[in-house]
């Protein structure tokens, strides 16, 4: 029996690493354990999966006290000291209702062995690329209709086009894996799970541009990614796949990892050449393009990691195959990573044309608590806020942008009634302002005075005339701001806006946070009636702002309170109210 | 070449070019702040969008290249908008001063800290110079002018104000008593305005239409011209002598003055229109108000004016021993000294309020009482009883402080059944003058029954004719604002001659919020007023009591100030494009950048709360310079330039090339004059030639009145040969 035990940076950071080491202190055969990435349910990390041939059996939530019964059934298949441990049906689920081309490896093969990788067929995509002219690979990419991940969508094959079009020897192709949006993982997942798909796709993409040397940017955020990656090249320059003539043929490539020093602007295509380049990362004026003037001046093409990963699939299966699967305008797979309020966060590819229902119920499994469903945040701080009303929206890239909110490179928050939308709002403008790199006034000061006056809302110090000029401001960022981060940063707020304006007008004229999450306007009070006197709210308390004798119904001094809401979650009998 | 349209216009372009070269080759002006030919486009203001039709995003035009065909709008409705919300932006970020408070305050915008500057480095006739762009009348304002200007000064805040009026008498004096400036008359016009009153809006406006080339004649119904500054303000206060002199210079511009005429006898507002191609009425108040208070009638009741005129003309009014003198304006304070300077024993200033709430000046207060006079505060006149038709006394109501009112001042209420009487011989009435209205007949006058004169454009009910001064609108009020709108007018009027409009727009300028400003760093220095004669020799004749500034005095008070306004105004771009448009960056009044701060070496001073970031100190220094002295530090909202690894200027790299400084749009960098005290100036920049290394050299070179002021580099050698501005300068002839 082999045992792999779920190691992506979420599963060690669930204890996955103490697992392996308790394993290890077992009787099984060292050589039967081993690691893979993440398979995409965080929730229910770490996990350890069983080999029995081609049976698998999948153990959730494992800790290292559970070591000795994996062992025991290692050993005797004694199967119920294990039992508990199993996945669900339910949660199993959670993957089988995925379509997984960019994800196919991740948390299947040791994203630390290339002999995995070309068990999986691995890099059979790129000797069948290699066999063809780049003119032809740029044609199947084509056909496949794939569009970039990061975010905007824009035709892959159109951009590895213009920048083979581009005159010069000297051409680079280079991996945005600066991937920032707060709640989104998916390019760390690709690159901790399965780097060599990435070096394959990237491989591709060079052989298609013409370009000898491939970077990739990653941000420094990512140790184990790229520790992964850094492993990874070291094995594929050993088989001979990075270096000169890569199986033999005329095609030489080299390979290049750097780790980017935390700017979010980094993502952005021309920041990122400036950040390459040894600048400080801000954004460059377009045109010109990278693909006439990139890094080092020189052509240049820029895709995501999640773009990267679906090539040798293409490839491989041909451009027709992938553009079976999605809409008119939107081909392929998306993978999403879920989190917030809902019941099943992690990975989720699945073809476009899905619904954000089917992600949100079918595979997340609706809301985590009995709170009903509010909206969800598409596109991190740069996409917008799509609401209830609206979940039966398709996913591609045209239905979305026409909700105001974007695809996005994948980062979806789910929020429930109990998030204060303009509190929304102002976490991610607080996000975009604080990383806006300085250079564009709409920017700069803008995203500063929308936060301001998004801070003052919050704190009941809203007036009249507001709303419309956030929305003026918006407007106009989205008008002049140099690079996407500032044309994009006012979506979360226009969208808020659009759809919750009740909620902006409550704050305003009513002083009153109808989430209930606004510090500045909510006040906590004990209902008498409902009361039983257990002191255990004025326990709890930590300023002391509760008095009350035992049996007796207690007071809360408004005065003293800090609204830090322990009371009102420790309330066994529903007596504090919040308004 | 390309061929394009720009707003609406054919244009012309070299391939390759970008829509902004095409545009300034066609002279078509799109804003920039971030833009220079010198350094690589940056894209960072945002301000040179344009919009191109077929193409849903605005363009950056400095990056934007030409294509044929192309339809350009640079002023379309969605273009102006991004323009005007990334200046209200950028201006609620600026933390700076355009012009100095003193100026603003000054209700003929006279650059107060312009000529207290230049009295400081002790360039006088530029400082005179730049006091007649705004008043003609410089020697007597300074000495009677109750300067708004000291009120708006912020010294006041470290110690006491900067005395910005007596340096004004002094650089005028400095002036009047060596070879008098005259300014330069434009060529004739051809075009005949008629002023009706000699006083200081009269005689403001007939200097300045004088200089644009009109033919002016000021007719005056007095004996000489000076209007109140002659027949309202005492000898010891401003020596006659002095308005002579000031007048003197009037005349010498073409004016022509007419004296012992009078409006409604000689002539009509009519007759002169008919004679002239405009008419600007500014007789003035000359008629004292009434206090409707029983028993003004009596002999013995004077109104102020009446009186104060009486004496200057020679023939002064029966006071007796014991005066009584109404009201706590300067006009009072200007009645009781003369009283005493007539012999009388008993000096009163009866007023309803107290020292504080008085509106006349503290130093009139202080010198009239230390010359005898005695103050009866919160008293009212109930009545004046009078024997035989001669007044005899006076009972006064007393008063107490209540509620404060309209204008903030705590209103005077009778105490219930309590009064005064004081013996008096005579009693003057100080307490306001009224327009004559007989004598303005022909005109629509308003409900305060002054004559009725638009605000903007001082036109009045007749075409071609003007009004301006006491005489209109809210009645009398103090000689510099009657200067402020004779200049104002003087605009009207040219413009009305010529038949074009008026720009009556005002522009944006950037405020500092007073109440962030922090003086603790400042050293305290007392304010320095000039030495006046002793009381006890000055209450028995007309001397005049001030004895003016000496040059050592003048100079050490100029030094005090303490520069509020921005060197950089007069050629600061950032202004230029922020007034082309109606902006209010209040909208987005939030939280600064920076802290208002400076750091200076011996060539360049550093402001960086006034930073737009436009990052052209950066890039020159890096791209022209290759040299690294600065950067950009920091992200978002607090992003700032710094010298590298925050170090003082001095110890990095920086060799004062004074290229960012050249660069910089704004008053962030700013080069030093060649002064000691820096000032605001309107400098001319020409374009010289030097010798660097053997090779012709082009640089620009700065003067002012004269004086080379500063010298900037103005091509690849000067700016590449790593000179100092120091040696620079030393090459300039």
């Amino acid at each position: 029996m082999r045992i792999v035990i779920g190691q992506g940076s979420c599963g060690i950071a669930a204890g996955a690493e103490k697992v392996r080491k308790a394993l290890l202190n077992t009787n099984i055969n060292k050589d039967d354990i081993s690691i893979t990435g993440c398979i995409g349910m965080c929730y229910l990390e770490p996990i350890v999966d069983i080999y029995d041939g081609d049976k698998l059996t999948r153990l959730v939530k494992v800790s290292e006290n559970d070591a000795q019964a994996i062992a025991d059934y290692v050993e005797t298949g004694d199967f119920s000291k294990i039992e508990s441990l199993t996945v669900s049906d339910e949660d199993s689920e959670f993957l089988t209702k995925q379509t997984r081309i960019a994800l196919r490896n991740c948390g299947i093969i040791n994203p630390e062995k290339i002999e995995e990788y070309i068990g999986a067929d691995g890099y059979k995509a790129l000797k069948k690329a290699l066999s063809m002219t780049p003119e032809e690979v740029i044609d199947v990419v084509k056909t496949s209709g794939i569009g970039g991940r990061g975010g905007a969508g824009f035709p892959t094959w159109f951009k590895w086009n213009a920048a083979r079009q581009s005159e010069g020897d000297e051409k680079y192709l280079i991996c945005n894996a600066d991937e920032g949006d707060p709640g989104a993982f998916m390019d760390r997942a690709v690159i901790e799970s399965d780097p060599h798909n990435l070096i394959e796709g990237m491989l591709i993409g060079a052989y298609a541009i013409g370009a000898k040397h491939a970077v990739v940017y990653v941000r420094a955020e990512y140790p184990l990614a790229i520790k992964r990656l850094t492993n990874a090249i070291e094995q594929a320059k050993a088989e001979g796949i990075i270096g000169s003539n890569i199986f033999g043929s005329d095609f030489s490539c080299d390979f290049m990892i750097k780790a980017g020093a935390g700017a979010f602007v980094c993502g952005e295509e021309t920041a990122l050449i400036e950040s390459l380049e040894g600048h400080r990362g801000m954004p460059r004026l377009k045109p010109p393009f990278p693909a006439q003037s990139g890094f080092w001046r020189k052509p240049s093409n820029i895709n995501n990691v999640e773009t990267f990963a679906n090539i040798a699939w293409i490839i491989n299966n041909g451009g027709e195959a992938f553009a079976a699967m999605g809409t008119e305008g939107s081909k392929g797979t998306k993978v999403f990573a879920v989190t917030g309020k809902v019941k099943r966060s992690g990975l989720v590819e699945i073809p476009m044309g899905k619904t954000l229902r089917d992600v949100i119920f079918d595979i997340g499994g609706g809301m985590k608590t009995d709170k009903e469903f509010k909206a969800v945040q598409m596109g991190g701080p740069s996409g917008g806020c799509i609401p209830a009303s609206l979940i039966d929206t398709v996913i591609d890239y045209k239905a979305l942008g026409a909700t105001g909110a974007i695809m996005g490179s994948g980062g979806m928050v789910v929020m429930d009634e109990s998030t204060c939308m303009v509190g929304m709002a102002k976490f991610f403008l607080d996000f975009t302002a604080k990383e806006s790199c300085g250079k564009c006034i709409h920017c700069r000061i803008g995203t500063k005075r929308m936060l301001e006056m998004l801070d003052r809302i919050t704190k009941g110090e809203g007036k009249e005339g507001d709303i419309e000029l956030l929305e003026e401001l918006c407007y106009s960022i989205k008008d002049g701001a140099l690079c996407g981060l500032g044309q994009t940063a006012p979506n979360p707020v226009l969208t808020t806006i659009k759809y919750f304006r009740d909620e902006y007008e409550a704050h305003i004229k009513d002083n009153k946070c109808p989430a209930g999450e606004c510090s500045d306007l909510i006040e906590y009070r004990i209902v008498e009636d409902k009361c039983k006197g257990c002191t255990l709210c004025a326990r709890n308390c930590p300023v002391d702002a509760i008095t009350g004798t035992v049996k007796n119904p207690h007071t809360i001094n408004t005065d003293k309170c800090i609204k830090c809401g322990k009371c009102y979650s420790s309330c066994k009998f529903g007596a504090i109210v919040k308004e | 070449m390309i061929n394009l349209t720009i707003n609406g216009k054919a244009v012309q372009a070299p391939e390759g070019s970008t829509i902004l070269e095409a545009a300034r080759l066609a002279d078509i002006y799109i804003p920039t702040l971030c833009y220079d030919e010198a350094v690589e486009v940056y894209g960072a203001c945002g301000l040179c969008v344009v919009e191109a039709e077929g193409i849903p995003k605005l363009l950056r035009s400095c990056s934007a290249k030409v294509s044929e065909g192309m339809v350009v709008n640079t002023e379309s409705e969605r273009v102006v908008q991004s323009r005007k919300i990334a200046m209200e932006l950028l201006m609620s970020a600026h933390d700076g001063d355009c012009v100095a408070p003193c100026q603003l305050n000054c209700p003929a915008r006279t650059d107060c800290q312009g000529y207290v500057g230049l009295i400081a480095n002790g360039e006088y006739d530029a400082a005179l110079k730049l006091i007649k762009n705004k008043i003609p009348l410089p020697a007597s304002i300074g000495r009677v002018c109750p300067h708004p200007c000291e009120k708006a000064c912020r010294r006041q805040n470290v110690e006491e104000p900067i005395n910005i009026a007596q340096l004004k008498a002094f650089a005028a004096d400095m002036d009047l008593n060596s070879d008098s400036y005259v300014p330069e008359v434009k060529p004739a016009t051809g075009k005949k305005v008629a002023v009706i009153g000699g006083g200081p809006a009269g005689l403001t406006s007939a200097y300045y239409l004088a200089q644009l080339g009109h033919s002016v004649t000021v007719y005056d119904m007095m004996d000489k011209m000076g209007g109140m500054l002659r027949y309202g303000i005492p000898q010891y206060r401003l020596p006659k002598e002095v308005l002579d002199k000031e007048i003197a210079i009037i005349e010498k511009t073409g004016v022509k003055l007419v004296n012992n005429v009078k409006l409604g006898k000689d002539f009509t507002v009519e007759s002169l229109k008919a004679d002239n191609d405009a008419v600007i009425v500014a007789v003035g108040a000359w008629k004292s108000s009434s206090m409707r208070t029983p028993g003004e009638e009596l002999d013995g009741v004077y109104g102020g004016i009446d009186f104060l005129r009486g004496v200057i003309k020679g023939n002064p009014p029966e006071i007796g021993e014991r005066v009584a003198v109404c009201g706590g304006g300067n006009t009072a304070m200007d009645a009781c000294r003369t009283a005493v300077r007539l012999g009388a024993k008993e000096v009163y200033v009866v007023y309803r309020r107290t020292r504080n709430e008085m509106p006349a000046d503290e130093l009139e207060i202080r010198e009239a009482e230390e010359e005898g006079v005695t103050y009866k505060f919160l008293t009212n006149p109930l009545s004046f009883n009078g024997e035989d038709g001669k007044v005899k006394s006076i009972t006064l109501q007393i008063m107490e402080l209540g509620e404060p009112d309209a204008s903030g001042r705590r209103r005077p209420v009778p105490v219930e059944g309590k009064t005064e009487e004081i013996a008096v011989d005579s009693v003057i009435l100080a307490i306001g003058q009224k327009l004559v209205q007989d004598d303005v007949k022909e005109l629509k006058l308003n409900e305060r029954g002054n004559i009725e004169a638009d605000p903007d454009f001082f036109t009045t009910s007749i075409d071609g004719v003007f009004a301006i001064g006491d005489a209109t609108n809210r009645g009398a009020s103090i000689a510099i604002e009657a200067i402020g709108e004779a200049d104002r007018c003087v605009k009207a009027v040219d413009a009305y001659l010529n038949d074009i409009n008026v720009e009556t727009r005002v522009p944006y300028i950037s405020k500092r919020d007073e109440s962030t400003i922090d003086y603790s760093d400042r050293e305290k220095q007392s304010r320095i007023n000039p030495k006046v004669l002793d009381p006890e020799v000055r209450n028995k004749n007309f001397d005049e009591v001030s004895l003016g500034f000496t040059e050592d005095e003048a100079k050490a008070e100029a030094n005090r100030c303490l520069e509020c306004g921005c060197r950089e105004y007069y050629k600061c771009k950032l202004l230029k494009v922020a007034q082309r448009y109606d902006i209010s960056p209040d909208r987005f009044k939030g939280e600064m950048p920076q802290k208002y701060s400076h750091d200076e070496n011996a060539f360049i001073e550093r402001n960086t709360s006034k930073c737009i970031l436009c990052g052209l100190c950066v890039r020159s220094c890096r791209e022209v310079m290759d040299i690294h002295a600065i950067g950009l530090m920091g992200r978002g909202f607090k992003t700032d330039v710094s010298p590298a690894f925050s170090l003082p200027l001095d110890e990095t790299k920086c060799n004062n090339c004074g290229l960012c400084v050249q660069l910089c749009p704004t008053g962030s960098l700013t080069e030093k004059f060649k002064l000691d005290k820096q000032v605001p100036l309107d400098e001319n920049y020409t374009e010289e030639f030097v010798e660097i290394d053997g090779k012709k050299s082009s640089v620009l070179v700065s003067r002012y009145n004269g004086k080379v002021l500063r010298v900037i580099p103005n091509d690849e050698i000067s700016r590449n040969s790593k000179l100092t501005r120091d040696e620079l300068f030393k090459l300039v002839k």
